[in-house]
C-alpha cells in the first residue's frame, strides 16, 4: 500500500462545468475534514479545493475505495452528487504525490503558469486540516517543504515575473506611471465583465477611490456600490436602507471613495482621476476629441486610459496629447502574451527545482524508516559503551573488564529494548504516519540525525506544525 | 603618503566598478532594488578622505584644472546619489549614475597616473574666495545638469514605451515616471540655481585674478552659459509655458549632451 496518495481533478482533466461541481468553499471543506477525522478513514489528510482543482492528499489506512468515499463526502457538504466521471479524475501514489504537490505550489501545474494565488491556497488547505486534526508527521513535513518549494521557485526563477491577464497588465502598466497607486482615482466608464476585473486589480494595488460611469446611472450606482463594498472594504451599511445615490461610499471628511455618474459627466470625471478604464458596447466613441481635448490638454499630471472596449471606446487622437498614455485590449494582450513567454523559458528552471526536492524530501523519508533508525540507535549506544569503557576501564583489571564489557552490553540492550520493540512493531503494523511519528520522536530523544552518517537533506523535523501564518 | 595617494588614485575607479558592477546586478537581476547599498557610502567615504588627503599634500584644494574636477564630479555625482537613493530607497536607476562617477574617476585617474602625489599646474585663478564662489556651484550646477541628463533619458525611455507599446527588458526595470520626472525636475532646478551664482560670480574671479579672455576661458564661459540656458529654459518652460514633463527631460537630455561636449573642447584647450 502507499504511503502518500493524491487524488484530484484539475483545469487539465476536467472542464469547468465540471470543476464547478467539485469546488469547495472553506467550511465545506473543513466539515469534509472533520468528518474524515471522525471516520478515522484516512491516517492523515488534506483537502486542496480551488476554481482549477480539487484534491485530496491522504495517507491511507481503511478505505477500499478512497475515490468514491471522498466523492460522497464532496456531495454530502454540497448537496448534490458531482456530475464527474471516474476518468477525470487522476491519482498519484508516493513519489508521483510528492511531485505532483511541489509542481502545484510552484505554480507549474496552474492554468496560467506562475500565478501568484496557488500558494496562499495551499495555506489555506493545510490551515483547515491542521484545524481539523487530519494532519500528523507524514503530511505536516511535506506541507512545509512545499511551501519552501513554492518560495524558492518564485525566487529563483522568474516564473511568476509579469502580469499574465488584462486585469494585472493594467496594474502592471499603472506601476510604471505612479509611483503608488494609493490615493489615486479609477474611472470606470461601462459596466463590462472585463472592464470590472482591471477595476477590481486596480483597486486592490492601492488605488482608493472609483468613480463608475455608465449609460444607465442605476447600474452605475450598483456597481460603484459593490467594488467599494468587497474591495475597498469599509463595513457595509445596510445594503436594502442604502439609496443607491449617486455616492455610494463616504469617508468622513473626505471625497466619496466611490461615485457614479452618467455618461455626460465623464468630462468633470476625468479631470479627477488618475487612471480610465473604458469597456462599453458602443458602437461610437465615449470618450472623444471634442469632449475631452480641452480637459486632457490642460492637465499636469499623468493619465492612464486602458480602452478594453471593441470597438473602441477612445478616439486615439487624445492618446496623443502629453500626459495621456492609452493602451487598448491588444496592447494589454501583448504585454500578457509577452509575459506568458517569458514564464514559459523558466519551466525547466523551476522543474529542476522541484525534481531536486523530490529527490531531498525522498532521502528525508527513507531516513525516516525504522529499520535505518534500529540501525543507528544500536551504533549510537554501541559508541557510547566504547567511550565509556575507554575512559573508565583503566580502573578495573584484566579479568573485571571482560565483565564490564558483559555488563554494559546488557545495559545498552536493556535500553534498547522497549524503543526497538516499539519500532519494530510499528513498521510491520503500523499505519505510515505512526512508523513516521515513533521514528521522528526516537531520532529526536537520541539526537540521532546528528550522528547519521548521512544526514537527511533537511534538518529534524519541527516540532509538530502550527498552521501558517 | 605619497605611495598611500598612488594607490588611491587606482583604488577609487576599482571601488566604482565594483559598485557598477553591484548596481548592474540590481538592475538586471531585479534583487534588492529597495535595499540601501552601504557599498556606495563607503566608496564616497573613501573618495572625500583621498582628496583631503591629496589636498593637504599637495597644498592647495584639488579643484584647480580639468583632471582634478573630474574626480571632484566623480565625487560629487556619487555623494548627491547616494542622498537620493536615501530619500527616495529605490536604488534601481544607481547603475547609470555609478557608471558617470565611474568614468568621471576613471578619466581623472587616468589623467593624474603616476602623479597623484605631485601638485598640478594650477590654472590662473583657480584658488582663492571668488574662485571658490565660481568654482563650487560650477561643480554643483554640472553634476545637477548630469542627473537631469540621465534621468530625463530614463523618462523618455519609459514614456516612448507607453506611447508605443514596446515593453522591452529595459522598460520593466525602470522605476515609475512619477519617480523619475521629480528626479529629473530638481535636479534641472539645482542646475539652474547653482548655474546662476557661478556665472555670477565669474566676472568678478576674472577681474579679481586679472585673468585674461583666453580661449579656454571663453570656452568655459560657452560650457557654462549653455548648461544655464538649458536648465533656464527647462525651468522656465514648465513654471511659465506648463511644458509636459517629456519635454523638460529631452532639454535635460540635449542639453546634457551639448555641455558635455563642450567641456571635452574646453579640456581639450586648456
Amino acid at each position: 500500500m502507499a504511503e502518500l496518495s493524491v487524488i484530484g481533478a484539475s483545469h487539465r482533466t476536467a472542464p469547468v462545468e465540471v470543476r464547478e461541481g467539485l469546488a469547495m468553499a472553506p467550511d465545506q471543506v473543513a466539515r469534509i475534514l472533520a468528518a474524515m477525522h471522525a471516520e478515522k478513514t484516512f491516517d492523515e489528510a488534506l483537502v486542496v479545493s480551488t476554481c482549477n482543482r480539487t484534491e485530496i492528499y491522504f495517507v491511507p489506512r481503511a478505505a477500499d475505495d478512497p475515490l468514491g468515499y471522498f466523492l460522497g463526502h464532496v456531495a454530502r457538504v454540497k448537496g448534490a452528487r458531482p456530475a464527474a466521471g471516474a476518468d477525470i479524475f487522476y491519482r498519484h501514489d508516493d513519489a508521483d504525490a510528492v511531485r505532483h504537490l511541489f509542481r502545484v505550489a510552484a505554480s507549474l501545474d496552474s492554468q496560467i503558469v506562475g500565478e501568484h494565488e496557488i500558494l496562499g491556497q495551499i495555506k489555506q488547505a493545510y490551515r483547515l486540516a491542521v484545524e481539523a486534526h487530519t494532519t500528523s508527521a507524514l503530511l505536516n513535513k511535506l506541507m512545509h517543504w512545499a511551501f519552501r518549494v513554492g518560495k524558492r521557485v518564485r525566487s529563483e526563477t522568474d516564473l511568476g515575473a509579469g502580469s499574465a491577464s488584462v486585469a494585472a497588465a493594467a496594474v502592471d502598466l499603472a506601476r510604471h506611471i505612479f509611483s503608488s497607486l494609493e490615493g489615486k482615482t479609477v474611472l470606470l466608464v461601462g459596466a463590462g465583465q472585463t472592464a470590472e476585473t482591471a477595476a477590481r486589480a486596480l483597486l486592490a494595488a492601492g488605488a482608493d477611490r472609483l468613480i463608475v460611469a455608465n449609460r444607465t446611472l442605476y447600474r452605475a450606482q450598483q456597481l460603484a456600490y459593490d467594488l467599494a463594498h468587497e474591495t475597498i472594504g469599509r463595513p457595509a451599511t445596510d445594503r436594502a436602507a442604502t439609496d443607491r445615490a449617486a455616492t455610494a461610499r463616504e469617508r468622513p471628511g473626505r471625497e466619496p471613495v466611490a461615485d457614479a455618474v452618467g455618461l455626460e459627466a465623464i468630462p468633470e470625471a476625468i479631470a479627477r482621476a488618475s487612471l480610465v478604464i473604458t469597456a462599453t458596447d458602443a458602437e461610437e466613441p465615449v470618450l472623444t476629441w471634442p469632449n475631452l481635448s480641452d480637459v486632457l490638454r490642460t492637465r499636469r499630471s499623468p493619465l492612464l486610459i486602458i480602452d478594453i472596449a471593441v470597438p473602441r471606446d477612445v478616439d486615439e487622437r487624445l492618446g496623443r496629447l502629453d500626459n495621456v498614455y492609452l493602451s487598448n485590449i491588444d496592447d494589454l494582450s501583448r504585454l500578457v502574451e509577452r509575459n506568458l513567454g517569458r514564464r514559459r523559458l523558466e519551466v525547466p528552471k523551476a522543474e529542476a527545482i522541484v525534481a531536486c526536492e523530490v529527490a531531498d524530501f525522498g532521502r528525508w523519508l527513507a531516513s525516516r524508516q525504522a529499520a535505518p533508525t534500529i540501525r543507528l540507535l544500536q551504533k549510537h549506544l554501541a559508541v557510547i559503551r566504547k567511550k565509556q569503557i575507554e575512559r573508565y576501564g583503566k580502573q578495573f583489571s584484566q579479568a573485571d573488564r571482560a565483565q564490564l564489557e558483559q555488563f554494559t552490553q546488557s545495559v545498552c540492550k536493556q535500553i534498547l529494548h522497549s524503543p526497538l520493540a516499539m519500532l519494530k512493531q510499528l513498521a510491520a503494523d503500523g499505519t505510515p504516519s505512526e512508523r513516521l511519528a515513533a521514528v521522528d520522536l526516537v531520532r529526536r530523544l537520541f539526537d540521532l540525525d546528528a550522528i547519521d552518517d548521512e544526514p537527511p537533506a533537511e534538518p529534524p523535523s519541527r516540532p509538530p506544525a502550527e498552521p501558517p501564518s | 603618503m605619497a605611495d598611500l595617494l598612488a594607490i588611491g588614485n587606482w583604488v577609487l575607479p576599482l571601488l566604482y566598478l565594483a559598485l557598477l558592477a553591484d548596481y548592474g546586478a540590481t538592475f538586471f537581476l531585479r534583487t534588492r532594488t529597495g535595499a540601501r547599498s552601504p557599498w556606495l557610502v563607503v566608496a564616497v567615504a573613501a573618495h572625500l578622505a583621498f582628496l583631503v588627503l591629496r589636498g593637504v599634500h599637495v597644498g592647495y584644494p584639488p579643484v584647480a584644472n580639468a583632471r582634478e574636477i573630474a574626480s571632484i564630479l566623480a565625487l560629487a555625482t556619487a555623494g548627491v546619489y547616494a542622498w537620493v537613493e536615501l530619500a527616495s530607497r529605490d536604488r534601481r536607476t544607481g547603475v547609470f549614475v555609478v557608471l558617470l562617477a565611474f568614468l568621471f574617476q576613471y578619466t581623472s585617474s587616468m589623467l593624474l597616473a603616476g602623479r597623484a602625489a605631485e601638485p598640478a599646474e594650477i590654472a590662473p585663478g583657480a584658488v582663492g574666495m571668488w574662485a571658490r564662489l565660481h568654482v563650487v556651484p560650477a561643480l554643483v550646477a554640472y553634476t545637477a545638469l548630469a542627473f537631469a541628463g540621465v534621468y530625463g533619458l530614463l523618462y523618455l525611455l519609459e514614456h516612448r514605451g507607453l506611447r508605443r507599446h514596446r515593453f522591452g527588458v529595459l522598460f520593466d526595470r525602470l522605476p515609475p515616471l512619477e519617480v523619475l520626472d521629480p528626479m529629473a525636475w530638481h535636479a534641472l532646478l539645482t542646475g539652474f540655481v547653482a548655474m546662476t551664482v557661478a556665472i555670477a560670480a565669474g566676472p568678478l574671479l576674472l577681474r579679481a585674478e586679472g585673468g585674461e579672455m583666453t580661449a579656454k576661458v571663453l570656452s568655459k564661459i560657452i560650457a557654462g552659459s549653455a548648461a544655464w540656458v538649458v536648465c533656464a529654459v527647462a525651468v522656465l518652460g514648465r513654471w511659465l509655458g506648463r511644458w509636459p514633463a517629456s519635454r523638460t527631460s529631452a532639454i535635460a537630455v540635449v542639453g546634457f549632451l551639448v555641455v558635455m561636449a563642450l567641456l571635452i573642447v574646453s579640456g581639450l584647450l586648456s
